[in-house]
């Protein structure tokens, strides 16, 4: 970007920038001061048409924003668009202004988290104030209340449109390239759905619906984009309700369309789409989604064939159809797959052929060990944290009885068949409800329980093993069950309530599955099942 | 350097938890206060007073010099050490990290060709991307494989260093960064004070745009690593991703998420907006018992400072691993604790330095014994590995020779365990449990005598044995079982072990000349055997040659085993060397502070020393601490307290003495307090007082639970079991 512009408004926005110390000629000429021509989206120039075929399936919702944004320099009501994540409400928006050319600023509540940051990104926008390391990274202006927001606003605001508008009449006595058409400018705030979350949200939303009424600017178009539909945000009186703009989902042919776009071989990937796209498409509409399945189903598909610029055709298809198969139904339920290293599988090259074994059936492999270090210790506490989650509490006193639960079991059976029906349902409302939570006496009395029959059967082993692990190294396993149990909870094994650590009164809960608990007492050659209640 | 300097402060914090229990008892005794400075203090003075006890309190300026020499040999030592595990903790993720690195760079890569952006436009506001896929975040998922995130801390710190060092910006940021208590922007406020260095009043992302705009830091990939995933709030983890992807391609940010168990974790942390933005790739860090068998072999088994430890220890070090803590840190201040025990315990142990100070190919000692003093060669003639087998006349030769005994065989039997070791590293046989087998005296007596029995028997092993010998036996076998070449590898590793070591390295050769001629004999036969057709047949020969090279070497290993695998504690003078006092380090380490509270809170009048107290120590005194009074009235009650009982007892044995004293103005009786005369009143405000500062300060150590409102008046009792 040179600096080719008229002198007048570079020297507008030096005066401006002039408050803060950075200075535009002190820095060297890879940062170089913003101008109003940063405001505009820049790059090359969009017409019609690429606007259109850009946006497969938007023509309609095109055409109906440019029509409601109006002709240049028109007063135009608040927008406010909203649709699904990832309908390309953000990215129609950023487009279409490309293609009109016409001047901007742009925030997303995401990044700015707060009032504060919010204002202060569109001051800087509108003040043209870059930030650097001379003024240590800080804002063009402090601000934090609304009411400052609404002053430092229409200034900056005053002092862009002037800009603008000199720069229009200058450009139609030269006749220069327009790259700025009009002297409006338009505010847009993306993922307004964020405020809500804000502590002062209830005065914020009604702050930025009135912002209009506010300034009284007819130069500044304000647009909302948002995921939630207007219905969801708090509506109040006394402000001019925003004119809504509903992005439909996808349907399935635009979604062709979208995925057909960029492809090196259009053909090759059209034959994968009609294979994916009608499961997936039932599944989810959203882009982002759909996106990161195919990208790693396509690799797949394209496995068997050495050249990927080929033409398919119809035996080849089927063929790669064959290949393909067993990969879609576990890429439907899945969002998140982690591809482990090649140079890992072939180092260890058992593992390896495990592993191919279980990717050729297409479900990821369970494997039998616990992959991660934990203590004896830790592994017992898990054990019976998940046992104390599972098991009802009236039980403990029958289940970890030397005498065994026999007993007891063969009274249940004389019940009625209406109590059994009962416990049935009283089981079912358990399994519902999920993991139970427990007192810490409660865990650390079962893990005494089940360590007292376990230490007896380890040492047995340890005397066959020739007694290496006996005498004075022995190490009792109760001394830090407590910092074993903190450990398990950081590891979001075991979730603890919110209590005083003092009162005791903790409740803890279990949060393992079963095939994790299994694993882990197979490492030990726990009998799991021995001691886990199932009706 | 972090963890180990931690481990160090952690020591000295460790030593002074020892006495805090009887801190909260004290009011101003001198004596204590000056042991308070302090572990190193403390470690001091229990240097001295063991000095005098051996030596008889015979001259104390000789001990003193002798002291100091201990200390600077202590000092020398564990300075070896602790840079022995150092180097040997960055040595073992060394590949893993340049794998990382690789991945980070050719990350950069693939973001950068999804469009370089223009550099005006890495600030602007707006995101420039409209493609789904290119707003995902790469992220290696490293997998630590411990559940314990201790030990990684410096791993971290490690691989930001490595990644630092091959142009990247690195940020470490731990799981108190994504607090639900700062929220996002406390994320956002600590990853700009890493890379922007300024604490900014509002923590908002785009001065990191801005920051990256510069010229100085354009460019280059930033790499942003989370310590620990599980930790981490998962709302606002969600959130800083969702972020950090809103600046996709702007900003080329790679994520290293630190995952300590499964795979599955970041499912279970993450929104699955965030999964969403997330393109994982998994990198495994070595397990902790690699790791641990790295740090035993390059500080124990190679010997690097002379500083051993006795069979009972390493199992015990081995035991508190395997069930108790998992963490290396643990293990490594264990080590330390054995260190500083035995130096200051055993008086000779100052020899260590001068054995340090040497060249290990040269087994020559700078000092000479000479310059020993006379009670400390005494002293070393008194040991009773030497008095058990008397090799000659005691003199300070042979003290001179034993030692020369001592570090060469010292040599021998690491290089045999390393050879088994080789062996092992194929076939999950750790290091630590051979360790732990070949330090066994009492194995070695019955060893040798097996072995010989299943070497001769064309190495025929009856069942019984297997479980006897435990991993020794296995790696022997293991020996036989192995294909060609892999035995060809295994000599080839054999021969560089026992470099040095004619005996072992001679017999080594000959078994490799033999593979090697077994070796071209087999591929001539098979270029022979493609022309003709006795296939069948002459396979069968070279299977069985094979198979007698492979016996050739078990026979090798198992009388290398038996002939030079001598444990230390076998020889003469290993005391020196060798720290055996395995109840002390384990009192140590497994401190049981409920029983100690409780014990200290009972028998108070051991610390205290007071003169007062001591003439009978089983009913409670009122010249004692109020918290140890109510403790041991406490004992009369069950596991219910009724708190007015309590009151009354409390304050009847606090009265004992002015009732001894004043016996005419007092009532005793409680019912009448409330009639009683006047002087009483303030009096019984301060009891009250007293009496309430003793409840908390045991409700506070974990003894008592306060009332329930169920039960207003009564307290329960906590912890029971003396």
């Amino acid at each position: 970007m040179s600096k080719d512009k008229t002198p007048q408004t570079t020297r507008r926005t030096t005066r401006l920038s002039a408050s803060s110390p950075s200075l535009t000629n002190a820095v060297s000429t890879t940062s170089h001061s913003l101008t109003l021509r940063d405001l505009v989206f820049g790059g090359e120039i969009l017409n019609a048409d690429d606007l259109f075929s850009s946006l497969p399936g938007r023509r309609g919702v095109i055409l109906e924003l440019i029509r409601l944004l109006g002709p240049l320099n028109s007063k135009m009501i608040p927008l406010f668009l909203y649709g699904g994540i990832s309908t390309g409400k953000t990215t129609t928006v950023l487009q279409i202004f490309r293609h009109l050319k016409r001047p901007f600023v742009y925030v997303s509540c995401r990044t700015c988290y707060s009032p504060r940051i919010l204002f202060e990104t569109i001051l800087n926008q509108l003040l043209l104030h870059r930030k650097n390391e001379g003024n240590g990274y800080s804002s063009a202006k402090r601000c934090e209340k609304p009411a400052d927001f609404v002053n430092h606003l229409r200034d900056a605001l005053v002092n862009v449109i002037n800009g603008l508008k000199e720069k229009t009449e200058r450009s139609s006595s030269k006749k220069s390239v327009k790259w700025v058409k009009g002297n409006m400018i338009y505010l847009i705030i993306d993922n307004l759905e964020f405020v809500r979350d804000w502590d002062k949200s209830l005065s914020i939303l009604p702050f930025l619906y009135k912002l209009y009424d506010l300034l009284k600017m007819p130069e500044l178009g304000l647009i909302f984009i948002s995921s939630a539909s207007p219905d969801t945000y708090y509506s109040d009186t006394g402000y001019e309700e925003p004119i809504p703009l509903y992005f439909s989902d996808y349907t399935e042919e635009d979604l062709r369309q979208i995925f057909l776009r960029n492809q090196l071989n259009p053909k090759l990937y059209a034959s994968f789409l009609d294979v994916v796209l009608k499961p997936f498409s039932r599944v989810t509409r959203r882009v982002d989604e759909i996106s990161t399945a195919f990208s790693q189903l396509f690799k797949i598909y394209c496995e068997p064939l050495q050249d990927q610029t080929v033409v398919p055709n119809e035996e080849m298809k089927r063929r790669l159809f064959s290949h393909l198969q067993p990969h879609i139904a576990p890429s439907l339920n899945e969002t998140f797959r982690v591809p482990s290293l090649c140079s890992e599988n072939t180092a260890n090259k058992d593992t390896f052929k495990r592993k191919v074994s279980g990717n050729k059936l297409g479900v990821p492999d369970i494997s039998e060990e616990i992959d991660f270090h934990m203590s004896v210790c830790a592994k017992y506490l898990l054990i019976s944290a998940f046992l104390a989650s599972r098991n009802p509490a009236t039980l403990d006193a029958s289940l970890f009885d030397s005498t065994g639960g026999a007993a007891t079991r063969k009274r249940k059976r004389k019940a009625s068949e209406k109590s059994m029906e009962q416990k049935d349902i009283a089981d079912q409302e358990l399994l519902m409800k999920g993991p139970g939570t427990f007192p810490l006496e409660r865990l650390l009395a079962i893990f005494q329980c089940i360590t007292s029959v376990a230490e007896y059967s380890l040492e047995e082993e340890e005397l066959g093993n020739g007694g290496s692990g006996g005498g004075a190294g022995d190490v009792g396993l109760m001394s830090d069950v407590l910092l074993q149990l903190s450990s398990l909870c950081s590891a979001n094994f075991i979730s603890k309530g919110s209590s005083c650590p003092l009162e005791g009164s903790t409740r803890y809960r279990c949060t393992v599955d079963e095939n994790m608990v299994l694993k882990v007492a197979r490492s030990m050659k726990f009998p799991l099942s021995k001691y886990l209640y199932r009706n | 350097m972090g963890s180990i300097e931690a481990e160090d402060l952690q020591l000295c914090q460790n030593d002074e938890n020892d006495l805090q229990p009887f801190f909260v008892l004290h009011k101003a005794s001198n004596q204590r206060i000056e042991r308070k400075s302090g572990g190193k203090a403390r470690r001091r003075i229990d240097l001295s007073s063991s000095v005098h006890d051996n030596l008889d309190k015979s001259d104390t300026g000789e001990a003193d010099e002798l002291e100091k020499l201990r200390n600077e040999a202590f000092d020398c030592v564990w300075s070896k050490i602790k840079s022995v595990i150092k180097d040997a903790l960055r040595d073992i993720n060394l590949d893993v990290f340049n794998e990382i690195d690789r991945w980070v760079h050719e990350s950069f890569d693939a973001i950068t060709s999804r469009g370089k952006p223009e550099f005006a436009k890495v600030t602007c506001s707006y995101p420039i991307v409209s493609d789904a896929t290119s707003k995902q975040l790469f992220s290696g998922l490293v997998l630590t494989r411990n559940m314990e995130v201790v030990d990684d801390l410096l791993t971290f710190a490690d691989l930001g260093q490595h990644l630092k060092s091959h142009g990247c910006h690195v940020a470490n940021l731990s799981s108190s960064d994504f607090s639900p208590k700062n929220g996002i922007s406390g994320s956002i406020r600590s990853l700009l004070r890493k890379f922007l260095m300024v604490t900014l009043d509002v923590a908002d992302i785009s001065a990191l745009a801005s920051w990256y705009a510069e010229p100085g830091n354009h460019g280059n990939p930033v790499v942003v690593i989370i310590e620990d995933l599980e930790r981490c709030c998962g709302t606002v983890l969600s959130d800083f991703i969702l972020m950090l992807s809103e600046w996709a391609v702007k900003l080329p940010i790679l994520l290293i998420l630190g995952v300590a168990t499964t795979i599955d974790a970041p499912r279970n942390v993450l929104s699955s907006n965030a999964l969403q933005c997330v393109l994982p790739r998994k990198f495994k860090l070595r397990s902790p018992s690699e790791r641990l068998d790295s740090i035993i072999e390059a500080v124990l088994v190679r010997d690097c400072s002379g500083f051993n430890v006795g069979q009972k220890v390493a199992t015990f070090l081995r035991n508190c691993f395997l069930r108790q803590d998992g963490t290396l840190s643990s293990i490594v201040r264990a080590l330390k604790m054995s260190v500083i025990h035995h130096f200051s315990m055993e008086p000779l142990s100052f020899i260590l330095k001068g054995l340090l100070d040497e060249d290990d190919r040269q087994v020559q000692f700078s000092w000479k014994h000479e310059t020993l003093p006379e009670a400390m060669l005494s002293r070393a003639l008194d040991l009773p590995s030497y008095t058990k087998n008397k090799l000659g006349e005691p003199n300070g030769e042979i003290l001179e020779q034993g030692l020369l005994q001592l570090r060469r065989s010292q040599k021998l039997w690491s290089s045999v365990l390393l050879c088994l070791y080789e062996v092992g590293k194929h076939h999950k046989i750790s290091l630590l449990d051979l360790y732990c087998e070949a330090l066994d005296s009492e194995l070695w007596d019955t060893r040798a005598s097996d072995l010989h029995s299943v070497l001769d028997d064309k190495l025929k092993v009856p069942e019984d044995i297997m479980h006897m010998g435990g991993s020794i036996f296995q790696a022997i076998r293991k020996v036989r079982d192995s294909s060609p070449v892999a035995l060809c590898q295994l000599l080839d590793s054999w021969e560089a072990l026992s470099e040095g070591l004619t005996e072992i390295q001679e017999k080594v050769k000959e078994l490799q000349c033999l593979s090697k001629i077994d070796d071209s004999k087999n591929v001539n036969r098979e270029l022979t055997n493609i022309s003709r057709r006795h296939t069948s047949r002459n396979y069968t020969h070279t299977e069985r040659d094979a198979q007698a090279l492979n016996v050739r070497a078990a026979t090798l290993i198992g009388s290398m085993v038996r002939d030079y695998m001598q444990p230390m504690e076998c020889i003469p003078f290993h005391e020196i060397l060798c720290f055996k006092n395995v109840d002390k380090l384990q009192s140590n380490i497994t401190g049981d502070p409920r029983r100690r509270i409780q014990a200290d809170l009972l028998e108070s009048y051991k610390f205290l020393k007071c003169s007062c107290c001591r003439v009978n120590c089983n009913t409670p005194l009122p010249s004692m601490h109020d918290t140890s009074i109510m403790y041991a009235l406490a004992q009369e009650h069950g596991d219910l307290i009724n708190l007015h009982d309590w009151y009354q007892s409390f304050k009847a044995t606090i009265c004992l003495s002015t009732k001894s004293k004043q016996r005419l103005k007092q009532s005793p009786s409680p019912k009448k307090r409330k009639s009683a005369v006047e002087p009483q009143a303030i009096n019984g405000a301060s009891l009250q007082a007293r009496f309430c500062r003793a409840v908390m300060e045991l409700q506070i150590t974990g003894l008592l639970r306060m009332p329930s409102k169920r039960r207003p008046d009564y307290v329960q009792r906590v912890a029971f079991g003396l």
